[in-house]
């Protein structure tokens, strides 16, 4: 690892909250990271209008804030079409991204948006997949075996698309895996959300976005380069800072959902990457992971969710990081009795596509 | 880890570092940018690559990554075919960063600075005639880039080594003055051999060119020549389905095609011979205003 890194990270992290005045080469290497990371087009967002640059800079910079607007312009457009499948009988709720727009946060500026995420109640799944269906969205077509993963263990259903969309659309009857140890009952959720004017959808409220951000960052998938996910925790809860009780009903709500760890962990990594104004009494009020927990966490959420640096493959430690917590994302997800048989049958599937795959293509892998 | 030093590469609208270990990669980087002097100095890369080696004892052969900002966009190639992937990854890098330019997918020639531009999708020969016009004493803009500066409508050059295709290698190959680099076989596009493209159009890589003509050329085996007008509303379509990004760029991409529409004249040109489709087009050229 090149030595000045850990300072590229930081000034990473200093350029998405204020104008930089740097060389162009120190330009080029925060523009690498921050693609690698996602991060760029909020760069350009903070930066763009304010700080002076060379022209080749501005227009790196330019380009990746015009992607995200394009990006961005294509959810609405989803929802927009999606829009006449709500009916009064039950709500829809628009989740992280596709909800950030529609209600004009902030936080939605330079964010890069891959896909369309809704939450239905569980009894009304059905329902609203089969009205996808009708309207001309499609699921990929999938193994009788990953279908029944989705169908009974996870908390979203397969990714539906319509024919010529970028996006897709997952639908969602809970914010976590039903086999996992921090499952709560959604229709909480549906109870307190609140809808978004001019739309017939609905997003949770406040707090709720927090959790699930913080869910989502820390116990949904692997930890990969997903800084990008604490600059959302950091945005949303700097939206809200200054509502009255805003604090005070998010330590409760994360209380009343069992969520006060992923919590904790949004609001340390926040403050300790990105100084957001948490106050000290939030953090004490929920219980704090162990220190063995922490000291761990505090280890390898930063090597694996930072990006390595740009001008070498991701070192050893980093690796062995990044497989760390993903090892430790399958034990969240699922009990161990469910779990090794899963990877083990995932891992021989892959396998054998593999070499189905060597028989039929004897060529090169050219993309 | 060995820091491996960086090759800068300035072709004109866009400046590539590309690092590797493997000997034979410079070799032929050698071949088909021979007019680049090396740039010792730190300077800015629009895209910055690094080309490693996979496991010498992977059973079926050896492989070659194309690493870029520490991680692995694209599937990796045989060991011995690091030029293509360099060359065709790069491309592909260009095309989702240089956001800031209108990226039409088209080949540019030019005489003095009066560009032709010729807009088509893969495999309808816009190489293999951007490269005989180029030797036919036109400027060589790019084969594969129609980079527009949507403030100025000017065209900037992205002078790379152009890959021919299988029959192309030997049409081109055969013409007087072409120079090809190596040929690397049976790769996912059949047959890839690099055209380089002259000193003139290297050294003119900055010199920015006014659009006059769009030509859509269509190559069609056995084909006599056939060219119809093409109208200035349909040809801002066509130029704009023959994009990177007009569609990423919005109301501006909009504005781009047709203002381009709007100050060229526009044909179409089915063809089956290079020389003849030469001959019209040097028409067309000549009485475009």
């Amino acid at each position: 690892m090149s030595p000045d890194h850990p300072s590229d990270i930081a000034l990473l992290l200093r350029g998405l909250q204020e104008p930089l005045d740097i060389d162009e080469i120190r330009w080029e290497r925060l523009l690498r990271i921050a693609r690698a990371s996602g991060l760029h087009a909020r760069l350009a967002e903070a930066n763009l209008d304010k700080a002076t640059m060379t022209d080749v800079v501005r227009r790196h910079l330019l380009s990746s804030a015009r992607i995200a607007s394009y990006r961005a312009q294509s959810v609405r457009a989803e929802l927009f079409h999606l829009a006449p499948l709500v009916t009064r009988d039950f709500p829809v709720i628009v989740l992280k991204g596709g909800a950030y727009l529609l209600q004009r946060r902030r936080v939605a500026t330079g964010r890069f948006v891959s896909d369309v995420d809704l939450l239905v109640p569980r009894k009304h799944l059905r329902a609203m997949e089969e009205r996808l269906r009708a309207g001309g969205w499609q699921a990929e077509k999938l193994t009788p075996y990953d279908e029944r993963y989705y169908r009974d263990w996870s908390h979203e259903t397969p990714p539906m698309r319509q024919p010529g969309h970028s996006l897709e659309v997952d639908l969602h009857h809970a914010l976590t895996p039903v086999t996992g140890s921090l499952a709560f009952d959604p229709a909480r959720l549906f109870e307190r959300s609140e809808p978004i004017p001019g739309t017939p959808f609905r997003a949770l409220c406040p707090q709720d976005q927090v959790l699930h951000a913080c869910l989502h960052c820390f116990h949904d998938g692997e930890l990969d380069l997903r800084v990008r996910e604490v600059v959302d925790i950091d945005g949303l809860l700097r939206t809200f800072a200054d509502h009255p009780d805003f604090w005070r009903d998010l330590v409760a709500r994360a209380h009343e959902l069992g969520l006060q760890r992923p919590l904790w962990y949004g609001l340390y990594f926040a403050q300790a990457w990105l100084d957001c104004p948490v106050p000290p009494a939030t953090r004490e009020a929920l219980s704090a992971p162990s220190a063995l927990s922490r000291m761990a966490m505090d280890a390898f959420v930063p090597m694996a969710m930072f990006p390595s640096d740009p001008d070498s493959p991701p070192p050893l430690s980093v690796r062995f990081a990044r497989l760390l917590m993903r090892t430790r994302y399958h034990l969240l997800r699922m009990p161990l009795h469910l779990l090794l048989p899963h990877l083990a049958r995932k891992a021989l599937i892959r396998l054998r596509a593999r070499l189905a795959q060597k028989k039929e293509a004897p060529d090169d892998g050219a993309p | 880890m060995i820091e491996l030093p960086y090759r800068l590469l300035d072709v004109g609208a866009a400046r590539l570092a590309v690092a590797s270990p493997i000997e034979r990669l410079h070799k032929h980087l050698d071949l088909v940018y021979p007019h680049h002097k090396p740039i010792t100095q730190p300077l800015f890369a629009d895209a910055r690559v690094a080309l490693l080696p996979g496991s010498r004892f992977r059973p079926r052969g050896r492989q070659v990554t194309l690493w870029a900002d520490g991680q692995r966009p694209f599937e990796p190639y045989p060991y011995d075919c690091a030029l293509p992937l360099f060359e065709w990854g790069s491309n592909y890098l260009l095309s989702q960063r240089l956001n800031a330019y209108l990226l039409l997918h088209a080949g540019v020639v030019a005489r003095n600075d009066r560009a032709l531009i010729l807009p088509a999708a893969p495999g309808a020969g816009k190489t293999t005639l951007s490269c005989a016009l180029h030797l036919a004493g036109w400027r060589f803009l790019s084969d594969e880039f129609g980079v527009i500066d949507m403030e100025t409508g000017e065209l900037l050059p992205m002078v790379r080594p152009a890959p021919l295709k299988n029959r192309s290698i030997d049409v081109i190959g055969g013409r007087p003055g072409a120079v090809l680099g190596p040929v690397f076989p049976k790769t996912r596009k059949g047959d890839v051999a690099h055209f380089v493209p002259d000193r003139e159009s290297f050294l003119a890589r900055h010199q920015r060119a006014q659009p006059v003509l769009v030509v859509f050329p269509r190559f069609q085996a056995g084909a006599a020549s056939q060219c119809a007008p093409v109208p200035r509303a349909q040809a801002a379509m066509r130029i704009g389905l023959n994009s990177f990004n007009y569609q990423a760029l919005g109301p501006l991409g909009l504005e781009a095609v047709v203002a381009l529409a709007r100050r060229t004249v526009a044909y179409e040109l089915v063809y089956g011979d290079l020389d003849d489709a030469i001959a019209h087009i040097e028409v067309l050229f000549e009485r475009a205003p």
